[in-house]
């Protein structure tokens, strides 16, 4: 007790043993049941998490969201393409250079992760369980729009709960590839072109100048890798391992995983980098 | 009628280009009591004559040779007065170098504001020029300096001088005496004997002021060891 | 960052001598004032300098960024300010150079005016007057010195918070948007008695390792090695995300 009141959490515990006391709440579990998490004794305005940490010298805490990222996707005539880098940080502190910021949802299907890192992970675990579902009971695979659409409504029910994510579901189904973003604010939409976190404005200009529907499977693949490339240069919070993946009719390929300063020698040589 | 108006206004040139002003401090300086200063290999002596008006001054009470900072000193020759006034300015210089450097202020750079300021002196209106002449002396690192500082703001360095009342006597008895290989203790003796020169009297650890500095820094000599160098001489 | 504790008063000024609560102390920590702001880590950038056995190395990184965009990455915020004297101004940008340049001024009227070369001690007591002069609306720079004495030879580093107040140790010192991290490296890579090209390595290794786990500062580093007869200054190869 002596500890939580120091790093701040008296108020937090003081309220719940309250809730606690009006009405005895039953064992609830996400372990049985993905979408009931435990609500915060609290009204719904006030339940930002990050406003109850603070640090030892009485600040309000940031919590580890990973928000910068840059994440990309896009669609061509050989299916999609999916590239990431893997910096996670807290402020400006770099916790780790090889995130896995792809999901990889099912053999069809992958998610990239932009956001609150536990968050991400979080619901594209319960994603991939509930593809998984579908497909025993349908006998086929579910379609990317109904998987993104799957997301969409569960991250909807905690709309305003504090969720941070930014995700690109791309997969393959009847249709063709397919790309979907789908935020935590409730968006959801279709499209060629995305992509998400810090570093995307930076993708953006490299993708946006070199995207024709027509490329090759290597001019995509080393299109993604540039715009990765520089996002990681000029954005400090983006950094670490380019990871490439092609989605096409048989599934996803992971086609390569370098490290951004190898890339960037490379690249200063003006040689282009196949894998 | 018209001359007497430069002799008025120090900041009026004469014709003949002179600010008499200065050249009157001067005369006040030549006038004033001896004071002697050597460089010696291992340090630098400064001397002065110290006579009192009447056998009832408390003699040690009046003192003539200051100490500006650890490894600074300084005499005059004058007037008493303006010489405080001036030791005062040059401690605040001192512990204002100290203060903005953290390290000790060089002889040199604490001659040149003096300097600055007596200069200073000759150039504003409602003021006069200080009526002294001084010798500063210092040890800097590694070796001694030995300063003359004059109203007009111009200071000269020496290997050993005399200023004050019969100045000339005292420069030509140290031209005669000097060399380069003088021990302090030899520079002291030497000190007393130019003073002697022009003397008039007994000498006592009572009417004359000696200092010393070197590479442990400046201190006035208690009587008792003026009292030793005199016995030595006579 | 030395961090500084400010005591602001303010007093009940009723001429009747109210007998209420007539005073309140808020205290605030400078520290917490500027890092809300974040003036100090605007740009990014780190600096560290060490001790070695008769010689002394002062590193840095490039990176000149504004927050998270990376603007520039080959920003130099070590400076050469006399034939074995270094000083590096990580912090506000624009304050680096303000910086620089009012020391340069200071600096090179000191040494006509004493005609003779500025000691690194004597450099560190400027800075301290510089920056205090300052002290209600400072410059956001935390400066870090190194140096030999052009008379003595013997090597000369330390570090000054925003306002001046100085710190001297006898191993390193560090500076800038990851100074946590550099203590770290620091404290685990560096020895006694270093001869030149153990510095090079042990500051070298010690500043890029730390800046790679900072997503303000990197992307390149100058080191300058300050030995009696030489200085040796190297461009690292590094990360450049």
């Amino acid at each position: 007790m002596a500890l939580e009141s120091l790093h701040g959490v008296e108020r937090y515990q003081h309220k719940w043993n309250e809730v606690q006391e009006e009405a005895a709440l039953p064992e609830i579990g996400n372990f049985t049941n993905q979408y009931q998490l435990m609500m915060p004794p609290l009204p719904k305005a006030e339940c930002q998490v990050g406003e109850y940490l603070v640090d030892e010298t009485g600040r309000k805490m940031k919590l580890n969201y990973a928000h910068g990222t840059t994440t990309l996707g896009f669609k061509f005539k050989g299916g999609a393409v999916l590239a990431v880098d893997s910096r996670a940080t807290s402020g400006q502190y770099i916790g780790s250079g090889n995130v896995r910021k792809i999901i990889e949802i099912s053999p069809y299907l992958l998610g990239t992760m932009a956001g609150g890192a536990a968050d991400c992970t979080y619901w594209n675990r319960v994603l991939a369980k509930q593809c998984r579902i579908y497909e025993l009971r349908n006998r086929e695979r579910i379609s990317v729009a109904a998987a993104s659409k799957l997301l969409a409504n569960m991250v909807y029910q905690y709309k305003g709960y504090g969720l941070s994510m930014g995700v690109m579901v791309a997969g393959w189904d009847k249709k063709g590839a397919g790309l979907y973003y789908v935020d935590s604010d409730g968006n959801r939409m279709p499209g060629n072109v995305f992509s998400v976190g810090s570093g995307s404005l930076y993708a953006y200009g490299v993708l946006d100048s070199g995207y024709r529907w027509d490329m090759t499977d290597e001019e995509a693949y080393e299109l993604g890798r540039r715009a990765i490339y520089h996002a990681t240069h000029r954005d400090a919070y983006s950094g670490g391992i380019v990871r490439v993946y092609h989605i096409k009719e048989g599934g996803w390929v992971r086609i390569s995983e370098q490290d951004s300063k190898d890339l960037h020698y490379a690249y200063a040589e003006g040689k282009t980098t196949t894998q | 009628m018209a001359t007497e108006r430069y002799s008025f206004s120090l900041t009026t040139f004469s014709p003949s280009g002179k600010l008499v002003q200065i050249e009157y401090a001067l005369a006040a300086v030549a006038a004033g009591a001896p004071a002697v200063g050597i460089k010696a290999k291992d340090g630098v002596v400064l001397a002065t004559e110290k006579k009192h008006k009447s056998i009832l001054v408390e003699e040690h009470s009046i003192i003539k040779v200051e100490v500006v900072t650890d490894h600074i000193g300084m005499v005059y020759s004058g007037m008493g007065p303006d010489y405080r006034l001036l030791v005062r300015q040059a401690r605040r210089v001192a512990q204002q170098y100290y203060r903005t450097y953290l390290e000790p202020i060089p002889t040199t750079q604490l001659v040149q504001r003096l300097a600055a300021i007596m200069q200073e002196y000759t150039q504003s209106g409602g003021v006069r020029p200080f009526g002294v002449s001084l010798l500063i002396c210092g040890w800097d690192t590694d070796r001694p300096y030995l300063f003359q500082c004059d109203p007009s703001g111009a200071y000269f360095p020496w290997k050993a001088t005399a200023m004050g009342k019969n100045f000339i006597n005292g420069k030509t008895f140290l031209e005669k005496r000097y060399n380069e290989d003088l021990e302090l203790d030899d520079a002291v003796h030497t000190a007393i004997l130019t003073l002697k020169e022009s003397f008039e009297g007994q000498m006592s650890s009572d009417n004359i002021e000696i200092g010393i500095c070197n590479a442990k820094g400046f201190r006035r000599l208690t009587p008792a060891e003026v009292q030793d160098y005199l016995a030595n001489i006579a | 960052m030395q961090s500084r504790m400010v005591e602001l008063e303010t007093r009940n000024q009723d001429p009747q001598g109210d007998h209420g609560p007539q005073e309140r102390n808020y205290i605030l920590s400078l520290h917490d004032v500027l890092m809300k702001k974040s003036i100090l880590n605007y740009n990014g950038g780190c600096v560290v300098a060490m001790k070695g056995k008769n010689c002394v190395a002062i590193a840095c990184d490039l990176r000149f960024g504004v927050q998270a965009q990376t603007i520039s990455t080959d920003f130099k915020r070590v400076f050469e300010l006399g034939p074995h004297l270094y000083i590096g101004l990580p912090g506000l940008a624009t304050d680096t150079q303000t910086v620089l340049q009012r020391l340069q001024f200071r600096i090179k009227m000191y040494e006509m005016r004493e005609g003779r070369r500025l000691k690194p001690h004597t450099l560190m007591a400027m800075m301290q007057n510089l920056l205090y002069e300052r002290r209600f609306g400072p410059y956001f720079v935390e400066p870090v010195i190194a140096g030999l004495d052009p008379n003595t030879k013997e090597p000369y580093i330390c570090a000054l918070d925003l306002i001046g107040c100085a710190c001297e140790p006898a191993d390193f010192v560090v500076s800038g948007t990851c100074s946590e991290s550099l203590y770290g490296m620091c404290e685990t890579t560096w020895q006694e008695d270093m001869e030149p090209e153990d510095l090079f390595e042990c500051i070298s290794q010690s500043l890029v390792n730390a800046f790679d786990r900072d997503a303000l500062s990197g992307w390149g580093a100058v080191v300058h090695i300050i030995e009696q007869d030489k200085v040796t200054t190297r461009t690292l190869k590094c990360r450049q995300d």
